[in-house]
């Protein structure tokens, strides 16, 4: 951790919220464009001085990890990429990490998505992942990119029991019946474990109504934070895992550190990121209680 | 010429000069083969182009102009079109013509799947749906809504019955003491991980309580007095921390996206950060 | 001493006669071929097969109590292979393989005729297994058993549960339906935030200032925004009796023609149709940040004494909701979309939480299906009460059945 970012953060940003406070009490108006400077400042001071903080993987996110841990190699593994690049901030380091540790344990790997925009962030992942940081990893025979298909849920109902009624062919237009790495596969059944990465609809929640339960395959998750808590009663009996929002990405990231040490050179924009949130979050909560604090202020003077 | 007016060109002028010192810098910056190339102009324009719009929209903050503006309206026309693309080639090119023309499959390159009038089924009702466009025949649209609804509901009706439902009610079925071996194992790890009997056990009793009294603030056949009344606020705190909660999680959501902003632009444009 | 040179040349004589007493011994031969050694082990025992339940009619289910050699008696048994043919002649094909232990197989195939993994049903069946070692030419085979068939089930067991509540939930709903349409009040508890809306109307009409309506992003075939419309009919009757103003700014355009007949209704119903004018509601864009905008825009001009949020929201609702309070509206707002509740409960003055939406429609509308729904749903409230109960104490003594009640199979 960068200790002399930390401290001109802690310094510039701690000064300013006195001063916030001060004024506060004195029952001034503070000026909302003042409140987006803190947050910019308290979001751009550590990423340009890299203020990290090191990250344990919870439970619920250990769960994942431990499953695509244990599984031996050659297991068949979907992951489906359900978010377009308003999300990607915040999920895509997670599809990163996860197909970077399937890579790892030699895993068969299945990209798709049920978004349009999932194409082509499952096509960036393979690039920026699979090719770069994997090149001996064939495809057709490691991996496969699927593709988007139009449909929703629709296209978990069909795929539940056949996938070449909804795929003939990969995104580069190669029937799937010739590729080695669909030998044996009709289903989603034949799937050893899905991997839903996204955020809104159709997402995790659609994958355990129409293919996780029903099917009785093991499900994990990656979520935006938004989405994180309507997921939570899924937990974990339906989906056996949840990464919910950058917060997840930056526990997988140390939990994979922790497993791999070799790995020390590897991009961890999850872990990156928890320290502009982390500075980010405090803020928030010094305005919460300065907010309060001056309205009680406020309201003991009125009385008479 | 008025001051503002003033103001603006001068503002004006120092976006175009940024923009175009930017674009050159990314330009004549970009190593190895592609340094000059075709390539690395359109790149370097890219990559200046959407610091620019991001710039842009971040300029609301500040108060509405005319940059952000033009953003916006950039933002909604692109993504109009995009989707109307997308929408076209995912569904009708994708779904449609490779189940009803050989020739349309190999004009747009797509396998063809073998001939299945039920396709006619959709695109007639979808022709049915914008039929609403008409006053006069735009009863017929509400034939093909009713079948929309209907199918939806029929098929989701099983499943969101077994998963959110029956699921749900069963998976509230804990023990509200886990494993009780002794005091000493019983309180052994307090830490938010929730591995030991102590935490299991309170985690049990926060789910009996939050749904039983979530249940009953959502009872409307009774006026919420007396014990009932107790309950139903109980249910509207267990309620209220979970909005707190989610509230926080989507504050972490909309942050993340702001860094993931910041990133690019100090990463990608400025390149004060690897 | 001669006893001594007796027993020495006894002793020097034994190793000459140790070959005899070798060969009396039987000793493995190494050099001769292990399998003819080998001992074809015991075959499975009570083999039975029938028709998988529950699945797409193309399965057959084997079970068979293991060969005694399986993990006892020679210990020799490698795995088992299932063998099926279409006469107890044969010729038999092999279907699968298992490992040393199991005692099931299922023999699933596929439905599709073009399929190479077709398995047609109503066609008779021979099965056997075949015990194997690890030398694949010993081996023992079961008794041949047969004829079965596979076929489908009308009925899924498996989904019980599932039937179970829809006809449950049914039979409360009709019947509170009926009740309602007899005439008979079913009571709704007051919630605070439709009390309000009386209130927020009449501020309005006492400032002068119109009514800003936002039924959100939804489109006519959402539950929120179909409550949102009854609200809305509610909202505009009271409107048109006060002369109050009126904005109801649309997403969708099928929304907008349906919000339109609402308020025309609502206002023929006030007895003031001349009052109305298809301004009032109005179709903006399908794009959720620019429909934002515009509404902040009218907000901000129009500055409406009171904002009405009910409908389906998304990431735009925070947005909505300040801009108002900047305006200095009071804001009553409902939705089903349980992340954004959040917002609305902070920056509005009355919310109304998820159901509360569906339940407020059938308080204002008070139309029997709406009611006789809502009744129904919270005896179901009441039953999945007394489940939980019921489930709690089952679990904590350790009654397990309870819980299997609620497994859905399929």
């Amino acid at each position: 951790m960068n200790n002399l970012g930390l401290i001109i953060s802690a310094l510039v940003i701690g000064l300013g919220l006195l001063w916030l406070l001060i004024r506060s009490l004195k029952g001034k108006e503070v000026e909302r464009r003042v409140i987006f400077l803190f947050i910019g400042l308290s979001v751009s001071v550590p990423l340009l001085f890299n203020i990290t903080f090191s990250e344990k993987a919870t439970p619920i996110v250990r769960a994942v990890f431990d499953k695509i841990e244990s599984l031996p190699p050659g297991s068949k593994v979907l992951i489906s990429f359900d978010y377009g690049p308003s999300m990607a901030p915040e999920v895509e380091p997670m599809s990163d990490i996860i197909l970077r540790h399937c890579m790892i344990k030699n895993h068969r790997v299945y990209l798709m998505g049920l978004w349009a925009t999932g194409q082509s962030l499952s096509a960036s992942a393979v690039d920026k992942i699979i090719k770069a940081e994997f090149p001996d990893k064939i495809n057709g025979l490691d991996y496969v990119n699927i593709g988007y298909k139009a449909g929703n849920q629709g296209v978990l109902n069909v795929i539940i029991t056949d996938f070449r009624k909804m795929y003939a062919t990969d995104v580069d237009g190669v029937d799937l019946d010739s590729l080695p790495i669909f030998d044996g596969i009709k289903s989603l059944k034949d799937m050893n474990l899905l991997v839903s990465v996204g955020g809104g609809f159709p997402g995790i929640k659609e994958w355990v109504l129409f293919a996780a339960d029903p099917g009785h395959i093991p499900l994990a998750g990656g979520c935006a934070a938004v989405s994180a808590p309507l997921l939570y009663p899924y937990y974990p009996r339906q989906i056996l895992g949840l990464l919910g929002g950058i917060k997840g990405a930056a526990e997988y990231e140390s939990a994979l550190m922790k497993k791999y040490p070799e790995l020390t050179d590897m991009p961890i924009p999850g872990i990156r990121m928890m320290g502009p949130q982390t500075l980010a979050h405090m803020v928030i909560m010094a305005f919460i209680v300065i907010g309060n604090l001056s309205f009680f202020f406020a309201g003991r003077k009125k009385q008479p | 010429m008025n001051g503002s007016r003033r103001l603006s060109l001068i503002i004006l002028a120092a976006v175009l000069v940024v923009f175009v010192v930017s674009w050159i810098l990314h330009t004549t910056g970009f190593q190895g083969d592609g340094a000059g190339t075709w390539l690395s102009v359109r790149d370097g324009f890219l990559v200046t182009l959407a610091a620019f719009l991001t710039l842009a929209i971040f300029s609301f903050l500040y108060k509405d102009n005319p940059y952000y503006k033009f953003a916006e309206h950039l933002f909604v026309g692109v993504s109009a079109a995009y989707w109307m693309c997308v929408g076209f080639w995912s569904t009708f090119v994708g779904n449609f013509i490779p189940r009803v023309s050989h020739t349309l499959s190999d004009f747009f390159q797509v396998p063809y799947k073998g001939f299945n009038v039920f396709y006619f089924v959709p695109l007639i009702l979808g022709i049915m749906l914008l039929l609403r466009l008409s006053s006069k025949v735009g009863w017929i649209s509400r034939w093909a809504l009713a079948f929309i609804v209907g199918t939806t509901a029929g098929l989701n009706l099983i499943r969101y019955l077994r998963t959110d439902f029956i699921t749900q009610v069963s998976n509230t079925f804990v023990p509200l003491l886990v494993d009780w071996k002794g005091i000493g194992p019983f309180f052994s790890d307090l830490s938010l991980s929730a591995s030991g009997q102590f935490m299991l056990t309170l985690s049990n009793w926060v789910i009996f309580i939050g749904v039983f009294s979530g249940l009953i603030y959502f009872f409307f056949s009774k006026e919420h007095k007396g014990l009932f009344g107790t309950a139903s606020r109980v249910g509207i705190w267990v309620l209220m921390i979970t909005f707190g909660a989610s509230f926080g999680y989507t504050v972490m959501g909309r942050v993340s996206l702001l860094v993931g902003r910041l990133t690019f632009l100090f990463q990608d444009w400025l390149g004060l950060i690897n | 001493m001669k006893h001594k040179l007796l027993i020495g040349c006894c002793l020097l004589l034994l190793p000459l006669l140790a070959p005899a007493w070798a060969q009396e011994a039987p000793v493995a031969d190494t050099t001769t071929d292990s399998t003819a050694a080998m001992q074809a082990p015991a075959p499975v025992t009570d083999l039975t097969a029938r028709d998988k339940e529950n699945d797409h009619g193309h399965g057959i289910v084997l079970e068979w109590t293991p060969s005694v050699d399986d993990d006892g008696g020679l210990n020799n048994v490698f795995g088992y292979v299932i063998q099926r043919a279409e006469s107890p002649d044969g010729p038999f094909e092999e279907r699968g393989r298992v490992p040393i232990g199991a005692g099931g197989y299922d023999d699933i195939g596929s439905k599709e005729r073009e399929s190479d993994g077709f398995m047609p049903d109503y066609v008779d069946y021979y099965y056997l297994v075949r015990t194997l070692t690890v030398d694949e030419a010993v081996y023992t085979d079961s008794d041949i058993i047969g004829p079965v068939q596979s076929y489908g089930q009308w009925f899924n067991t498996g989904r019980i549960p599932v039937l179970f509540f829809v006809i449950g939930f049914m039979i409360l709903t009709m019947y509170f339906i009926t009740k309602a349409r007899g005439g008979a009040k079913l009571f709704v508890r007051r919630l605070a935030g439709i009390e309000a809306v009386d209130e927020a109307i009449g501020r309005a009409t006492e400032m002068g200032k119109p009514i800003l309506y936002v039924l959100g992003l939804g489109t006519a075939s959402d539950i929120a925004t179909i409550a949102s419309f009854t609200i809305l009919g509610r909202v505009a009757k009271k409107v048109a009796e006060y002369q109050t103003g009126l904005i109801v700014p649309c997403y969708d355009p099928i929304v907008m023609t349906v919000a339109q007949e609402t308020v025309r209704t609502s206002y023929m119903d006030a007895g003031r149709p001349d009052s109305y004018s298809d301004d009032m509601v109005y179709f903006v864009t399908q794009s959720q940040f620019a429909y934002v905008a515009a509404v902040n825009g009218t907000m901000l001009r129009e500055l409406p004494a009171t904002n009405i949020y009910m409908g389906k929201f998304f990431a735009e609702s925070l947005i909505l909701a300040e801009t108002g309070a900047l305006a200095g509206s009071i804001q009553i707002s409902g939705t089903d979309e349980i992340a954004q509740i959040p917002f609305f409960v902070v920056a509005c003055d009355y919310t109304l939480i998820g159901e509360e939406l569906y339940a407020a429609s059938a308080y204002l509308g008070r139309e029997p299906v709406l009611l006789g729904s809502l009744k129904a749903q919270d005896y179901a409230k009441a039953a999945v009460i007394i489940l939980a109960v019921i489930g709690f104490i089952t679990i904590n003594f350790d009654w397990g059945g309870f819980k299997q009640l609620f497994q859905v199979l399929d």
